[in-house]
């Protein structure tokens, strides 16, 4: 009979019974040992050591937002991030390892490679000599940089190269493929982060985007744990900034107004082009022009945009502004008969002219046509100190531009009851009286829309990383003279052009509009008084309907100042941006006002 | 005896027995002739067997599709990690590319590469407008040998060629041949100087007029 019956306590000894029970209490209490330290350990958590092994595990990496591009009207790529790669080595790895194994693609072989080949090897492709490689590879740092900015091409065919130790990293390089053609409007980078100048530095938030970020635990062998944490914010890219500017007209104007500092052995010099139907800048050129890929190269003062920065006494261009606030307030108009003599002297102030006359009969036409100071202070002197100082408020001298480049020059336009005796009359043709180039186009380009005044654009819109093209809205306009008055200020500025003193502005084909300024220039080294002269050329075409603006800048030229001519310079610029908008040549009559009275 | 009789029945035999109570005033009533002795085969156990299988297969299968999944997920990532290595590989490539597209179109390097194939900026223009078949503007012959003005400098790009490549005649293609395949063919081309405008064909010289453009090789078009 096979059974197995249970043992009962009563055959049981005492002993044996006793021995059982301490037994089971023994393991009982052992129980409750364990049980209680793994509450403790994992309920209470008492030292927080599970805390502690989180975040031993949890790995934040950045990922890294692409910063946007600058592109120019056309979509001329002016500034682009691309990929670099710097070559570090772990020089522990790479000393200690004396030979290594390197697929051989032709016989599908592992071959073995001796240290000294490897060194030799990477000394080839990077183009050093071997002796500096193997410094560099030697040693017992952890991580070393070899190698700076290298192109992916051969950071490819570095890595074939299996080296012990050597490994890629990855960055992110800001070029300027049009180097120095804009460079002071594009700006450069600090860092190669952060925008120093120009756009980059202004516009850096939108063209930095937001950075990513990606949790998740690894483990201590290196690899990550799948199941675990991985929280993912995917990086914003930055957008992409358009500008109006097109690249073939700012190069032309570049190297025009390059090759005439350079003739005319100036200080500097600016060309300011402008759309007047839009205000659309198309080409802010400066002499000296920063590459960005390497700005260090120019010095400090001229790595900014000098058409909107520096700020200089315009000179006779201011002219237009008083004879169209003498127009417009009725007390004047382009025939008015002026009996000019040699020198003008109004309330104890005399003037005269840049060139010797007799008593002359003239026109307001050929006032500005000769660019006559007396002849400006008369007619000027029928306007009262507020309206003088109201039309140059109006015409925006005074007035920062806001394009979005840094240090824009507000000019220094002081109040009426700043003014002194010779001041007041001074205003009219531009001395006493400072603004930028850019603020001398903007007052022309009223006159050349019909009396409306556009602020300038530089930033056309803003390309998000979808694709999406956001225009930059277009600032207010304002009134600044009436139409009529617009129109009989640009009848006496083609007149200059026909029948007064600009005749080298004339372009074959096309009704030309222009004004030269020439004004003393303050001294710079704070001492009072001046120092040289600002030679000054600003011009419309066609003259049937303005669409286009140049303005050339000439600082302190050297020789005789009465022998500089923008004009030349003037012409190339304005005939190359005619033609390529395809501008159609001039009809209609050109205006001939007389520049005498008969 | 089987376990149900142990259960019921206390026994009564060995040493190890239980004492029986004496039963009081039960009488024997009808005791029964004892059966004969005989091996009772006891009763088939339940078959485990059947379970056994069924666990470790439970358990292979188990295991079978962790690993098939394990597989699958695995394969996806390696063709996931080398796609996604073919992305770099060729945003990198095109990224080369069009830097070298940009330096070519800058400017600068455009007016370096006109200069020396020796064109001049043109001076006055004419305009024709085909709408009124009207010319305007008296357009001005180039003059060759002006002062070409200031040069800015190109691009500073690293790495991109900075130094326009000098121009020959032959197109650019042409000079990127393998040098390989034909041996004789690539020592000919080697061995006739950039600077000979004449072709090899035996077309005769062509009079460019003091001008350094090479005439066109075609003629006539489709020869």
């Amino acid at each position: 009979m096979a059974q197995n019956p249970g043992t009962s306590n009563k055959t049981k000894t005492p002993a044996a019974r006793r021995r059982l029970r301490v037994g089971l209490g023994i393991m009982l209490t052992l129980l409750l040992v364990v049980g209680g330290k793994l509450f403790m350990v994992q309920g209470l958590d008492m030292g927080g050591m599970a805390e502690a092994a989180l975040a031993k595990r949890l790995t934040p990496q950045v990922l890294p937002a692409e910063r946007g591009q600058i592109l120019d009207a056309n979509g001329t790529v002016l500034a682009s991030s691309v990929i670099r790669y710097n070559i570090v080595v772990d020089q522990t790895v790479n000393t200690n390892t004396k030979t290594f194994h390197r697929y051989n693609e032709k016989t599908e072989k592992l071959d073995e490679i001796t240290r000294d080949q490897g060194i030799a090897d990477l000394a080839a492709l990077l183009g050093t000599d071997v002796a500096k490689v193997r410094e560099s590879l030697t040693g017992d740092k952890r991580y070393f940089v070899v190698a700076k900015d290298i192109k992916p091409e051969l950071e490819d065919r570095i890595t074939k190269l299996y080296i012990p130790g050597l490994k890629a990293e990855g960055i992110s390089k800001r070029v300027y493929p049009n180097g120095s053609v804009a460079g002071g409007v594009v700006g450069f980078l600090k860092d190669g982060t952060t925008g120093q100048a120009g756009i980059e530095q202004t516009q850096d938030e939108i063209l930095r985007g937001t950075e990513g970020k990606r949790v998740f635990e690894i483990g201590a062998d290196g690899l990550r744990i799948p199941v675990a944490t991985d929280e993912l914010t995917p990086a914003v890219d930055g957008s992409d900034v358009k500008l109006t500017i097109n690249t073939d007209i700012q190069y032309f104007a570049q190297q025009a107004i390059q090759s005439q500092v350079n003739k005319m052995n100036a200080e500097w010099g600016s060309i300011v082009v402008i759309d007047t139907k839009t205000g659309n800048l198309i080409a802010l050129a400066d002499t000296n022009a920063p590459d960005p890929n390497d700005p260090g190269k120019v010095d400090a003062k001229d790595r900014g945009v000098r058409s909107v920065t520096a700020a200089y006494e315009p000179g006779s261009v201011q002219k237009m502004i008083t004879a169209a606030a003498a127009i417009e307030e009725g007390k004047s108009f382009p025939l008015d008969h002026f009996t000019i003599p040699p020198s003008y002297t109004i309330d104890g102030q005399t003037f005269t002219d840049a060139f010797e006359h007799g008593t002359e009969e003239r026109t307001l036409a050929g006032i500005l046509g000769w660019s006559m100071n007396t002849g400006t202070v008369m007619v000027g002197s029928r306007l009262s100190k507020e309206q003088r100082y109201d039309y140059l408020k109006k015409f925006g001298i005074g007035e920062q531009t806001d394009i979005g480049l840094p240090a824009e020059a507000t000019g220094i336009l002081a109040t009426p009851d700043q003014w002194d005796e010779r001041q007041q009359y001074t205003v009219l043709f531009g001395q006493g009286v400072s603004q930028s180039t850019l603020q001398t186009v903007r007052a022309f380009q009223s006159i050349a829309n019909n009396g409306v005044m556009l602020q300038p654009r530089l930033i056309d819109g803003y390309i998000g990383p979808d694709g999406q093209e956001q225009k930059a809205p277009a600032k207010d306009s304002r009134q600044v003279v009436s139409k009529e008055t617009a129109q009989q200020v640009r009848d006496i500025l083609e007149s200059a052009v026909t029948e007064g003193q600009i005749k080298d502005a004339a372009i074959d084909g096309y009704r030309v509009g222009a004004k030269t300024g020439t004004s003393q220039a303050p001294r710079e080294d704070g001492l009072p008084g001046f120092d040289g002269y600002t030679a000054s050329m600003v011009g419309m075409a066609p003259m049937d309907d303005p669409r286009f603006i140049v303005e050339v800048v000439l600082q302190r030229p050297k020789g005789n100042i009465y022998g500089v001519t923008n004009g030349p310079v003037f012409r190339s610029v304005m005939s190359q941006v005619l033609r390529t908008y395809n501008v159609a040549p001039s009809t209609g009559t050109p205006a001939r006002l007389p520049q005498f009275v008969k | 005896m089987s376990n149900a009789a142990a259960r019921t029945l206390p026994s009564v035999v060995g040493n190890t027995a239980r004492a029986l109570p004496a039963p009081a005033g039960k009488p024997d009533v009808a005791r029964r002739p004892r059966t004969p002795l005989s091996v009772v085969r006891s009763a088939p156990g339940r078959r485990r067997t059947p379970f056994v299988v069924l666990c470790f297969v439970a358990m292979a299968a188990a295991l079978l599709t962790v690993l098939v999944l394990n597989i699958s997920v695995s394969t996806a990532q390696y063709q996931l990690v080398q796609l996604k290595a073919q992305a770099a590989t060729l945003n990198k490539e095109n990224q080369d590319l069009t830097q070298k597209k940009q330096n070519f179109e800058a400017p600068q390097n455009l007016a370096a590469k006109a200069t020396e194939l020796g064109m001049v900026p043109s001076t006055v223009k004419g305009q024709i407008d085909l709408n009124t078949m009207t010319v305007t503007g008296k357009a001005t012959p180039a003059v060759k040998g002006e002062n070409p003005g200031a040069v800015l400098a190109p691009p500073a790009v690293g790495g991109v060629l900075d130094v326009v490549p000098s121009v020959t005649t032959k197109d650019p293609l042409e000079n990127l041949k393998p040098v390989t395949p034909a041996a004789p063919e690539a020592s000919a081309t080697q061995a006739t100087p950039p600077a000979a405008p004449a072709s090899p064909a035996a077309t005769p010289p062509v009079d460019l007029h003091g001008g350094s453009v090479p005439a066109p090789q075609q003629k006539t078009p489709g020869q």
